[in-house]
């Protein structure tokens, strides 16, 4: 069971509490209308499945309730970091700085 | 007091004698003893029979390593336990263990003819032996393998015992009380960190309590312990659990603690539970888990009296115990060395230390001397004989160039080997923490580390008590530290030791015909090194797959004392050295651990949350029968007067159609949406337009995924311009929140509206019958009942019985419906006030079953059992609950997605059995040619099929492709037994035009 | 006014111990969610009469009310029976000036209050945070075995759950188990 650091309560707590919700950085498009087919079955279907660093999103169901961003490594398992829903991406340098 | 047992030595409690009977006799022993340990000091050696060969087995360790002596222990009724190691089991008055793997008994066994079929039972048997003929399998194979296959018995009577968990957090965890954890926990004891130290064994000391010669600090090992425990249990903020074992560790520091707490007592307190998970999270790790044992690899080293060393060792000198009169020792180790010296010390006549190196240390063969123990330098082991006991060891000179001289036969009771320690890495490895191997030493040592912790003393491939303490030591207080403790390591110093070193091998020389010979590796899955060889020369190379193919290391030991033989005489087959082969994966948990201590707390009535209605005890005490509905249980139906359920059900539903029912609907979702924007949200999330709904109205929703599939429906009710009351399915109401929530607070966060579950908050009486509205008329205040203040779907708050109430009228029976919604407190109450006030009319309390029939007859779907995720709003009748001018909702690009508009997608449709007595089962496919060959080509499949007691026939939904097209057309159903026709028809059975919804009674 | 059925009415766990350890139903209270920008906490806790905690985890309490911050714009509120239809008013009142969402929950919840200086322990059966670390006055949500509780620490060993109501007897029986083990010592 992972410990997972909540972006909101800016805590540390049990994987327990958290529920697992896909890749992050997924936007629904503004107006799925004008998409074409292959254009929509690329946002509903294709997700990037790395071996190594994953952006996720997790939810802490069972504390704040909040949907946020997570970084973590598919190969350790381990976090390498946590950001609130809506933040960019975070960059090599950030990542970097995290992990150490 | 038997001759085996020696005074003056062991731990044990020679004021507290205790009884126990095995395979039916009786024993005695002392409090303090293993059953390994009580059964040795009565002379019994014999305690098995192994797994495949059914051989006679003895006891080879005196640890939680044991794969050998295996025993069924009974503690009273449904407490029977297969697979219990004798050598950690304490005994207790009345104890009764029973060996196993044996019939008729065993010292006579039937099934040890497999032993003199061993070339049938090679590496790989399953595989080559049960391939043909292909009628076999049924008959002759399966039934073989099945009771064969197994150690044991499997309990057949349900445990009456409880289990425990607990979670706990702690800045230092150290795992094993041997000298290394003893002087870890110490040191941060000492910082003032919050500190656990575990160990499996009944009291503190690890290999110490098997020490004699050594002083720490100029005190002899013993009291140096017996300080160390009281300090322990003096300081506040040590936590010490004995009879734990630590089976896994898990991300982030996280380890479970099994604690056994009353399998030792012969008489447990009440309600105690047996056992306890710990599921610890620690700042730091220390891991001084020690080291294992192994075994040497000849012919003939498993039988009964042939054992461990170190076990011998244990048992001399902490339980007390002279595992033979006339030992002979077998080495590449010092250590075993110790063993002699104790034994000779204690009486035994040792034979001879037989060791395969040619260079003995001069203080070991002085001692030797000394004590008038002969001494077999550069000897090699054979064989043995003795056919339930050893009696004598077959040893041969090995020639500096390898040549194996002429043997020699010296009689024996016992056999003590040793071929060197292995440590115990398994806890490290739980954390996928990298393996190094030591080729000089053999043996895999503790690499780079994937969490915070350290291994310690013989754990970490440091043996002796000396470098136990020191490493130990510093590695409690650097934890302490790294855990922001200030403390200081202190040193030990330690006399009396001898310095040991030993050698590894693969198989020991000899000059028999090694393809005959028995030399087992790993001895609780009867793995031969010929075996492993024999899985080389077929091909497999790696470890991984050797391991597969002979199933070494594969038993409930996981090769505790095999494994590192195993890779050697593999890595020697391959040609390779040990590290390219391989080490197979430890996994939790490190002992075979009681699925009891797993599932703690949960089981019986705490196995799951049941969820319970507040009108639940109501329907308890007039005699509802129940079923689950995800978490709930909910009234299934109320049979009177011995009823069965179709009469019941029929009753219930002629009710409803003629008079008046009353159904628990509490379970359903519940969502209140509060804000500005809550009609916007409602726009995206549902299919339906919701902007027009006027306050005091409501309207039946579908919700999809964003693949287009319907995943809830539910009527939505518009209390004010901001408010809605949202209900969902009884079981998807968390899974629609959270939908909900995902939507709003990651792709519209600017939508100003919360959501606030509610399902709780009210409970829900649903009455449905022509009569409902004369029943609720005189119990509402404050809402005008009449059809044109509170048509069809409309929503209203006022009082029922003096109570706040939301009252919505709709239907899911197709009669008139009304659900009163109250706060949950008062839902019993107000319940009996209406089912009171219902008499005159008849009111029939209705389970699930009837309200699933009646929705049936009205072609009114549920969400999960009509649908099945992947089933549009078309293809279940609902398109026409499609704002059709709405611009976007989620999942609706998905409608046009090419798959979408094929014309032989599955639609949901009536059937009506040809047989109008027949009920169709609910999921029987659905064939258009019943003459067809098998496999036949299925089109669809029923969802829904109930008696109707309305109709005086049976109906049911199903999917079928290209369906609604189909109406008229003739479908078949296989089900056992015969084939059924039926006629596709639409899905409403009862009353198309409605008018039903607003009749009065 | 109708009888009201309490999920766990007339029933405690009393542990006999040196210190000894009491879980009994807790008195019923008014219950809200109490959703809104936290930029207007100010008002809402004008309103409410008591200030509103600004840090998930916060907990403030009056002789008679409680808040706890469960969420970045969700608190907690409780309050005196009694005081249900003032709270609601005075909410409705504030809603034409800021928007925001009251719901009551006053039935959805059954409290449940655990004293005793092994109340840590007994938590800690089916509560997997540190729920020794956690600050005297705070509170949050959290899970016990499978049942989600919010968990308030009001003294050092004074602990308060909620609970929703059909999820009471689950933790009632942890917490009865639990209570045994520490009645036994073991």
């Amino acid at each position: 069971m992972l410990l997972i650091r909540c972006p909101y309560c800016e805590a540390e707590r049990p994987e327990l509490e958290f529920t697992y919700a896909g890749e992050a950085h997924i936007a629904r498009p503004a107006e799925p209308s004008k998409l074409t087919d292959e254009q929509w079955r690329d946002y509903l279907f294709i997700r990037s499945n790395p071996r190594g660093i994953h952006f996720e999103r997790w939810r802490h169901q069972h504390g704040c309730a909040r949907f946020f961003n997570a970084v973590r490594d598919t190969v350790t398992d381990k976090f390498v970091m946590t950001y609130k829903a809506g933040l960019p991406r975070p960059s090599l340098s950030e990542l970097e700085n995290a992990r150490s | 007091m038997t001759s085996y047992r020696i005074s003056g030595r062991g731990r044990i409690d020679r004021s507290k004698p205790v009884s126990f009977t095995f395979n039916g006799a009786s024993y005695s022993g002392f409090q303090g003893d293993t059953l390994a340990s009580a059964l040795l000091a009565n002379g019994v050696h014999l305690v098995g029979r192994s797994f495949k060969y059914h051989r006679p087995r003895g006891i080879l360790s005196a640890g939680s390593e044991e794969p050998n002596a295996l025993v069924g222990t009974h503690r009273g009724a449904g407490r029977f336990e297969p697979n219990t190691r004798a050598t950690v089991l304490e005994i207790f008055d009345g104890l009764a263990a029973s060996s196993q793997n044996h019939w008729p008994s065993l010292k006579w066994d039937i099934g040890a003819v497999n032993d003199a079929l061993y070339m049938l039972f090679s590496a790989g048997f399953y595989y080559k032996t049960f391939m043909w003929p292909k009628s076999f399998w049924n008959k002759v194979y399966e039934p073989f393998i099945r009771s064969a296959a197994g150690l044991g018995v499997s309990p057949s009577a349900p445990d009456p015992d409880t289990y425990a968990s607990r979670f706990a957090h702690f800045d230092v965890l150290v795992v094993g009380a041997g000298p290394a954890g003893l002087a870890a926990a110490l040191e941060a004891g000492r910082s003032g960190a919050k500190v656990i130290l575990c160990d499996e064994q009944a009291e503190l000391g690890g290999s110490l309590l098997s020490e004699t010669d050594a002083s720490i600090d100029g005190r002899p090992g013993w009291e140096w312990l017996e300080a160390a425990t009281n300090e322990l249990a003096a300081l506040g903020n040590v936590t010490v659990l004995l009879r734990t074992t630590a089976i896994g560790y898990y991300h982030q520091n996280l380890l479970g603690l099994c604690q056994r707490l009353t399998d030792h007592l012969a008489n447990p307190p009440e309600g105690a539970p047996r056992e306890r998970m710990w599921k610890v999270r620690a700042r730091q790790v220390v891991l001084a888990q020690g080291a294992i044992e192994k075994p040497l690899v000849f012919a003939g080293n498993d039988r009964p009296g042939v054992m461990l060393a170190g076990a011998a060792r244990s048992y001399l000198n902490r339980y007390g115990v002279k595992v033979g009169h006339r030992p002979v020792v077998v080495t590449s180790h010092d250590s075993a060395w110790l063993a002699a010296f104790d034994l000779a010390q204690a009486g035994a006549k040792v034979g001879a230390i037989v060791d395969t190196r040619p260079e003995i240390g001069r203080h070991l063969k002085e001692r030797a001397a000394a004590l008038g123990i002969e001494v077999l330098a550069g000897w090699t082991v054979t064989g043995t004989s003795g056919r339930l006991r050893v009696s004598s060891v077959r040893t041969n000179p090995v020639s500096r160039s390898g040549v194996v001289g002429r043997a020699r036969v010296i009689a024996c009771d016992a056999l003590l080997m040793s071929g060197g320690w292995t440590p115990s890495l398994h806890l490290f490895s739980h954390t996928k923490g990298k393996l190094d191997w030591n080729e000089e030493r053999q043996m895999f040592l503790p690499g780079e580390q994937t969490e915070a912790c350290r291994c310690a003393g013989a754990g970490n491939g440091n043996f002796g008590l000396a470098a136990a303490l020191e490493e130990g030591a510093k590695a409690g207080a650097a934890a302490a530290a790294d855990a922001g403790f200030k403390t200081e390591a202190r040193s030990y110093a330690v006399e009396g030791e001898i310095a040991l070193a030993g050698v590894s091998h693969r198989e020991l020389p000899t000059d028999r015909n090694t393809s005959r010979a028995k030399a087992f590796v790993d001895f609780q899955n009867d793995v031969t090194a010929k075996d492993i060889r024999l899985a080389v020369r077929e091909g497999f190379k790696s470890i991984e797959h050797i391991k597969r193919y002979t199933t070494t290391g594969m038993a409930t030991d996981q090769g505790k004392t095999s494994n590192i033989n195993g890779l050697a005489i593999a890595s020697d087959a391959v040609g390779k050295a040990a590290p390219s082969v391989g080490l197979t994966t430890f996994r939790p948990p490190y002992t075979p651990t009681s699925f009891g201590a797993f599932t703690g707390y949960n089981r019986g009535a705490l196995f799951d949350v049941t969820r319970k209605t507040p009108i639940d005890a109501w329907a308890e005490e007039n005699g509802a029968v129940f079923e689950p509905v995800s978490l709930w249980r909910r009234a299934w139906y109320f049979p009177r007067n011995g009823e069965d359920m179709r009469a019941a059900v029929a009753r219930e539903c002629n009710a409803v159609r003629e008079s008046l029912g009353m159904f628990d609907a509490s379970t359903l979702g519940k969502i209140e949406i509060v804000g500005p924007d809550a009609a916007e949200f409602l726009n995206r999330m549902y299919t339906n337009p919701w902007s027009k709904l006027a306050p005091g109205r409501c309207r039946y929703g579908v919700l999809l995924g964003e693949d287009g599939f319907i995943r809830d429906d539910g009527v939505i009710g518009r209390l004010t311009s901001d408010r809605f009351h949202v209900t969902t399915t009884t079981g998807g109401a968390a899974r629609v929140l959270a939908m909900m929530e995902d939507y709003l607070q990651t792709e519209w966060p600017d939508l100003k509206v919360w959501l606030t579950s509610t399902t709780e908050q009210w409970a829900v009486i649903a009455l449905n019958g022509p009569n409902a509205r004369k029943l609720l008329e005189p119990l509402i205040e404050g809402i005008d009942l009449s059809e044109e203040a509170f048509p069809h779907m409309s929503v209203a708050e006022g009082r029922i019985c003096g109570v706040p109430t939301r009252l919505f009228r709709m239907s899911f029976t197709g009669e008139r419906g009304y659900e009163v919604n109250v706060p949950a407190r008062y839902g019993r109450a107000v319940w009996e006030k209406i089912y009171e006030a219902g008499q005159q009319y008849g009111i029939t309390p209705y389970g699930t079953e009837t309200m699933h029939v009646l929705r049936a007859e009205k072609g009114y779907i549920i969400v999960g059992q009509d649908t099945d995720g992947t089933l549009t709003p078309d293809d279940a009748g609902l398109g026409w609950a499609i704002g059709k001018n709405k611009p976007d909702f989620v999942g609706k690009r998905s409608l046009s997605r090419p798959d979408m508009l094929k014309g032989n997608r599955k639609q949901l449709v009536g059937l009506l059995t040809a047989d109008p007595n027949t009920v169709l089962e609910e999921g029987a496919q659905i064939v258009l040619d019943p003459n067809q060959s098998v496999p036949m080509r299925m089109v669809g499949h029923v969802t829904s099929s109930y008696w109707s007691a309305t109709l005086g026939r049976s109906i049911a939904l199903a999917v079928i492709e290209g369906g609604r097209a189909r109406q008229g057309e003739t479908v078949h159903i296989p089900m056992p037994g015969r084939m059924h026709a039926a006629n596709i028809v639409g899905t409403v059975f009862y009353d198309p035009e409605n008018k039903c919804l607003s009749a009065l009674g | 006014m109708l009888h009201q059925h309490h999920p766990l009415v007339g029933r405690e766990i009393a542990v006999n111990t040196a210190v000894p350890l009491v879980i009994r139903p807790a008195a019923d209270t008014a219950r809200f969610s109490l959703r809104i920008d936290p930029a207007e906490l100010a008002k809402a806790s004008e309103v409410f009469g008591l200030q509103l905690p600004a840090k998930i985890g916060g907990l403030s309490r009056s002789a008679e009310k409680r808040a706890v911050c469960l969420g970045p714009d969700e608190w907690y509120l409780t309050a005196p029976l009694t005081e249900q239809a003032a709270v609601e008013g005075a909410f409705a009142e504030l809603y034409a000036e800021v928007i925001h969402s009251l719901v009551d929950v006053g039935h959805r919840e059954v409290g449940i209050e655990i004293e005793g200086s092994d109340s840590v322990l007994a938590l800690q059966s089916a509560v997997p945070f540190d729920v020794g670390a956690m600050p005297v006055g705070s509170g949050c949500r959290t899970i016990f075995d499978r049942a989600q509780i919010i968990l308030l620490r009001e003294t050092q060993h004074r602990f308060h759950i909620e609970v929703w109501r059909s999820f009471a007897d689950h933790v009632w029986g942890i917490l009865q188990a639990a209570g045994r083990e520490i009645e036994l010592g073991i």
